[in-house]
């Protein structure tokens, strides 16, 4: 920190901190600037047909999302992405509460589950392409599996973070095994299981682009892979803007619903900001 | 008083034991059903749906024997390998570059942290249309995929050290290079290891799925021609093989990790 | 005035289970015998490590004995199988442990009203009573906060009237004060005796503080180091209602200080 800012008076420590935030602001703003003045330059460089421009690109997106074309194709990718992980996430969620009587089933389900989870799953695309067409099912069926064990994991760990002592208070109250599992494993899971929903977000989203860059004819995907062969750069870029919206849209979902189901979690501390 | 507990102490190591077996058998109970499953799905599915699973071995051995299989899997291999070394070098020299310039790192994070939104898979095509239909979009797809979560956490793993260990490096005559090799590398390598036990398997699973959309050699590209000539055996055989191939490299990372790590207290939150 | 006995344990014992092939783990508990009476404020110092939580956890059937016996209400207890174990015995025993163990996805409120839950006893009256409680300990105005937004010593007066709502016949409590400052200690243990003087319910209070056994208790036992056993028993004749802040210098509490610290060594 400057010297001028290692003041002890409170009021000029925080004026010091606007100060200091102010300024980050004014460089992220001057980056921002400088990159799209790059992109321009090797626009000019290497001509649009090559790289596009920000300029081409934000009129493209615009008339796009005028028309009606780019919100047709992006709500075509997060149906896929978002009824792929429903079918995927909520079983995977219910089954370490399923099983969580069952010690031994879980521990035979053990190493099944765990080769689920490093296997490539995007890897059977063209497996259920061959099933399911290239319609819609096949996306979601392969957003479904990938969102399946990242899940299953992650709520088995909420299920197994059980505090014991909350457990034995609850039954020394006349908690039965209903009220237990009502008032305790299930609260106490949730942050867990949100945990696994915010991993495997981008996953739904990731895995029903790839699909549709496989093999579809409507999707987010798709007007990249038609795009990309027409050569209409300017396209591309359009649906991968699209595409990161879509992206923002589900972390910003995600995080919001967070925010009102867990009001009772002690934030972690915010302002662990590195100094100088 | 002693006979209760010493039955309580008998009953409870039977029972542990019990349940060892119970569990061994009901691993293999649950493999063998899923293959007989297999097997009738594929009779009830017809060749076209679904493989049966002795051609798929026998497909297997025809393919390793001719030393096609192999050829694909080397492919698949190199390209995992050079582009998990490029991601890596830039997710590991970037951190440290911008710790040296804290004003940029500053300015430069929110899009760093922006950019993770973009899926990489989605950029391919614009790779392949800027680099061509050989390696290079391939490269760049599994760079890009090892990049984020390597420099992620060796940045987040720099900003975490112990400023007091720095402070007290720096007073007692430290260089800036030697404090970022001997404390902040030190204090980061577990992250790190972390970070290389997701990024290697993502490594091959981005080779592949590159594969599948360009290219003429490698698993994804025999998963994805089997396809498209609806040969479903060849189809099962390469995701059998593909599959198999990440979970070996999992396991083995595992094993080196704990063997690497034994001395290690455990935190619990850096597992899954 | 005969007193009736609430609660009998008679040459209770505990060692914890020993690994295959090894020696026996050394008796915790042996032998140890006491009465509590209804109506009675007993309290039980003894050094740490005596014990003195396991011997809490056995009665209030989270733990299993090794051996003895216990009686509720001329009632015996199981206690030597762990699947045959009663918690709490019906909602007879209540169990203040030293944690708050608080529920932190739920209010101070929800917290207060939730063992009325569990039994299926929420009503208005149980409601009404709650709230009472809540006022009692000065926690009006907090019945919407979660746990993580009230200090140490809201938390463990939450936890405290969580098990007073439902009027347990006999409460265990396990140095609920002990991670207080003396401040909030002392403030706590006023309001723990006018809650007290309310209902005269029957309270077993362990503490390692010989102070505190004397402010509160109407009698104090003394444990002895491991293997624990009663090493004495201390009549406190100091008259209700008692001064906290002032009871050292009240003339009865130097000789029993006294007694009782000589035995706890």
């Amino acid at each position: 920190m400057a010297t001028w800012q290692r003041t002890e008076d409170p009021i000029l420590a925080r004026l010091a901190r606007r100060a200091a935030s102010l300024r980050t602001r004014g460089d992220q703003v001057l980056v921002l600037v400088v990159l799209l003045a790059l992109w321009q330059g090797l626009s000019l460089v290497f001509g649009t047909y090559w790289v596009g421009s920000p300029w081409g690109v934000l009129m493209r997106l615009g008339k796009g999302v005028m028309s009606g074309e780019i919100l047709r194709h992006a709500s075509y990718t997060l149906l896929e992405a978002a009824a792929g992980f429903l079918i995927g996430a909520l079983p995977a969620a219910a089954l370490p509460f399923a099983l969580r009587r069952l010690p031994i089933v879980t521990a035979i389900l053990d190493p099944f589950m765990v080769g689920g989870y490093g296997a490539p799953k995007l890897a059977l695309a063209p497996l259920f392409i061959l099933w399911f067409g290239i319609g819609i099912e096949s996306k979601i069926a392969l957003v479904a599996i990938t969102v399946f064990f990242i899940v299953y994991f992650s709520a088995l760990a909420g299920v197994r973070a059980l505090d014991p002592r909350l457990v034995q208070m609850a039954q020394v109250m006349g908690a039965d095994e209903r009220d237990v599992a009502r008032h305790i494993v299930f609260p106490g899971a949730v942050p867990h299981i949100f945990t696994g929903f915010r991993i495997a977000m981008p996953y739904s989203i990731g895995g029903a682009v790839i699909a549709e860059l496989i093999s579809a004819n409507r999707g987010l995907g798709y007007l990249v892979q038609l795009s990309a062969m027409n050569f209409d750069t300017t396209g591309v870029f359009v649906a991968l803007v699209a595409t990161t919206c879509i992206v923002f849209l589900g972390n910003w979902s995600v995080n919001v619903i967070e925010r009102r189901l867990l009001r009772w979690r002690p934030r972690p501390d915010l302002d662990m900001q590195a100094g100088s | 008083m002693t006979r209760h507990e010493s039955e309580l102490d008998r009953a409870e190591r039977s029972q542990v034991k019990w349940r060892k077996y119970a569990v061994t058998v009901g691993r293999i109970g649950l493999g063998v059903a899923l293959l007989v499953a297999w097997k009738v799905g594929a009779d009830a599915a017809g060749p076209l749906y679904a493989a049966d699973p002795i051609n798929v071995f026998q497909r297997i051995v025809s393919d390793s024997m001719s030393g096609s299989l192999l050829r694909h899997i080397t492919v698949t291999l190199r390209l995992s390998v050079e582009g998990f070394a490029i991601g890596c070098t830039f997710g590991v020299a970037l951190p440290f570059l911008l710790r040296r310039m804290p004003r940029l790192a500053r300015a430069v994070e929110p899009y760093i942290m922006a950019s993770v939104g973009v899926p990489k898979y989605a950029l391919v095509p614009l790779f392949i249309l800027w680099f061509g239909i050989d390696d290079a979009p391939k490269l760049w797809l599994v760079g890009l995929l090892v990049f984020y979560p390597v420099f992620i956490a060796v940045f987040a793993g720099i900003r975490n050290v112990d400023r007091n260990l720095i402070n007290m490096a720096r007073v007692a005559g430290a260089s800036e290079a030697m404090i970022s090799r001997e404390v902040i590398w030190n204090a980061l390598l577990p992250f790190f290891f972390t970070a290389l036990k997701i990024a290697l398997p993502r490594a091959v699973s981005a080779a592949i799925i590159g594969e599948f959309l360009v290219g003429n050699e490698g698993l994804g590209y025999m998963i994805e021609y089997s396809r498209q000539n609806f040969d479903t055996t060849g189809v099962f055989t390469g995701i059998l093989v593909a599959t198999a191939l990440v979970l070996v490299i999992n396991a083995a990372l595992v094993r080196l990790d704990r063997h690497f790590n034994a001395w290690r207290p455990i935190d619990r939150d850096m597992a899954l | 005035m005969a007193a009736e006995a609430l609660l009998e344990v008679r040459s209770l014992s505990k060692r914890f289970g020993n690994r295959a092939g090894r020696e026996p783990s050394p008796w915790v508990i042996q032998e140890l015998s006491f009465v509590v009476n209804e109506g009675e404020f007993l309290t039980i110092v003894g050094p740490s490590g005596s014990g003195k939580t396991t011997l809490l956890n056995i009665l209030a059937q989270i733990d299993t004995a090794s051996g003895g016996e216990i009686c509720l209400q001329s009632h015996a207890a199981p206690i030597g199988n762990f699947k045959s174990l009663k918690p709490g015995l019906a909602c007879k025993i209540g169990y203040v442990t030293q944690e708050d163990n608080l529920l932190p996805w739920r209010t101070t409120l929800q917290n207060v009203l939730f063992p009325l839950t569990v039994q299926r006893r929420l009503n208005e009256d149980t409601r009404a009573r709650a709230q009472m409680l809540i006022r009692a300990v000065g926690l009006a105005g907090f019945e919407n906060h979660y746990p993580h937004e009230l200090s140490g010593g809201m938390r463990k007066r939450a936890s405290l009237i969580r098990t007073l709502v439902y009027d347990p016949p006999i409460i265990l409590m396990d140095e609920p004060f002990g991670a207080l400052d003396a401040q909030t200690r002392a403030q706590l243990q006023e309001d723990l005796l006018r809650l007290w003087n309310l209902g005269r319910k029957t309270i077993v209070f362990v503490t390692h503080d010989i102070v505190e056994a004397i402010a509160l208790g109407d009698r104090t036992l003394v444990l002895s180091r491991s293997p624990a056993r009663v090493a004495g028993e201390h009549r406190n004749s100091i008259p209700r209602p008692r001064d906290i802040r002032g009871i050292m210098i009240h003339p009865e509490f130097a000789p029993l200080y006294q007694r009782i610290r000589v035995q706890v060594q």
